[in-house]
Order: C-alpha cells, then structure tokens, then sequence
C-alpha cells in the first residue's frame, strides 16, 4: 500500500458508520484466513461485498486473489495516521 | 510506563504485499515430486519397516512441498496477461495441486508420475511465457561447461 501507508505505521481506523466508499483504505478481514486484518483500498462497492486492491497492483495481495469481500467482513476505515510524527495525518 | 507504549497500536493489519524475489521455475516443483517419486519407489522395495515409515512421512512433507511450490507459481507468477493467452495454466495449476495431495496419500507410483507430467505442462506454459528470462539469473558460462 505505499506510499499511502507503510510498514509499521500507526493509524487509526474508526468503525463504518456508512458503507465504505471507493478509494477509501479500509480494515478487513483476509477471507482466506480471517484471523488475518488487511488494509486495502476500495475499488468498487456492489451488493453486500466490495473489492479490495493494493496500491501496487504488480506486488499486491487483494480481491484479485482472494476475490471479493463481504462489507460484513469490513471493519473500519483508516482515517488517521499518528506515527511516525513527521507523517502524521489524514489518510 | 512511556508515552509510547499508551499510544502503540494493539491491533496489526496488513498493507503490505508479498515482497517478490521475482525467482519461480516449476523446476522447484518438480525436484520435490521427483523426490515423491524415488520415495515410492525405494518403499516398494525396502523390508525394513522403520524406513517405510519414514519413507511415509518425507514423501507427504515432499509432496505439501511440491504444492506449496505450484501454488506460488499460480498466485505469484502467472498474471493476468499470462492467463489471457495461456488460459489452461488455471486448471494445470488446479489439477497439480490436486494431485500433490493425491500423491501425499498414496504409495502408487502411477501417481507421482502424473504429477511429474502435470508439472512439466505447467513448466511448458511457464517456458512460452518467457519464464526462462524473466525470473532466472543466467549462469556463468564457465559455470555451465
């Protein structure tokens, strides 16, 4: 997802309070291994799933591989970044 | 207690991809059920119990192996241009990987040799993706002499 975000960044992420819109990075559950959380960006919302994809398509892991995700499945959406302080702010 | 430590996330996500080498020959996967094979074929010969038991569980370790190594291939690999001109590459992967769990549980070496033919056919696809170039480092000539 860089340079949107980078490892080891920390952020926040609030609870839906509406479906998640396109280009919005939000926190999901990997549908292969649910345990597992993602950060992804939304490419498209359609019923109750949406698609997920990285911002580096050639590298990423998103809905290209494990296809499309259930909005039940989408917890939040990362709206703040606190750390590191030099790149704190909105995402 | 620091500041910091209040402030550290409790919770990991995942934005980060897998970091490619960009390396993948099916030659991986074939050395593991090449090694499948040799296993079946040293039990069937051996009487001694104790080494067909660990003849058992080195050929089901090879095998997981030989599946772990198509699978890379499948989701690392092969994109989606590849599967555009080449679109048996889908079911190839599919089938091989079925077939490493196939070869995990059995001891017929009829088996183990199918999935040596399934992989050369993904190897063949790999080749005419120009896999070859791609994703392998040239040996220096010498080396190859």
């Amino acid at each position: 997802m860089e340079p949107a975000l980078r490892d080891g960044d920390w952020v926040i992420v609030a609870q839906l309070a509406r479906p998640p819109r396109v280009g919005e990075i939000v926190l999901a559950r990997d549908p292969r291994v649910p345990e597992r959380l993602v950060l992804k960006r939304v490419a498209g919302v359609k019923g109750g799933a949406c698609m997920l994809l990285g911002d580096r398509p050639d590298e990423s892991t998103d809905s290209r591989t494990f296809g499309p995700v259930a909005l039940s499945q989408v917890l939040g959406r990362a709206i703040f970044r606190y750390a590191p302080l030099l790149r704190a702010g909105l995402i | 207690m620091f500041l910091t430590d209040l402030l550290k996330p409790k919770t990991v996500a995942y934005a980060h991809c897998d970091l490619p080498c960009g390396v993948y020959d099916p030659e991986q996967a074939r050395i593991e059920a090449e090694s499948c094979y040799k296993i079946i074929e040293k039990y069937h010969a051996s009487n001694d119990e104790h080494f067909k038991a660990r003849a058992i569980v080195i050929k089901e370790e090879r095998a997981e192996l030989a599946k772990h190594h198509i699978d890379v291939l499948w989701s690392d690999y092969f994109k989606p241009e590849h599967v555009q001109k080449y679109p048996e590459i889908t079911e190839l992967c599919w089938k091989a990987a079925k077939q490493c769990s196939k070869v995990k549980g059995s001891l017929e070496i009829g088996e183990a040799k199918t999935l040596l033919d399934m992989i050369d056919k993904i190897g063949d696809v790999w080749t005419k993706a120009g896999g070859p170039t791609a994703t392998r480092i040239a040996k220096a000539a010498a080396a190859r002499a």
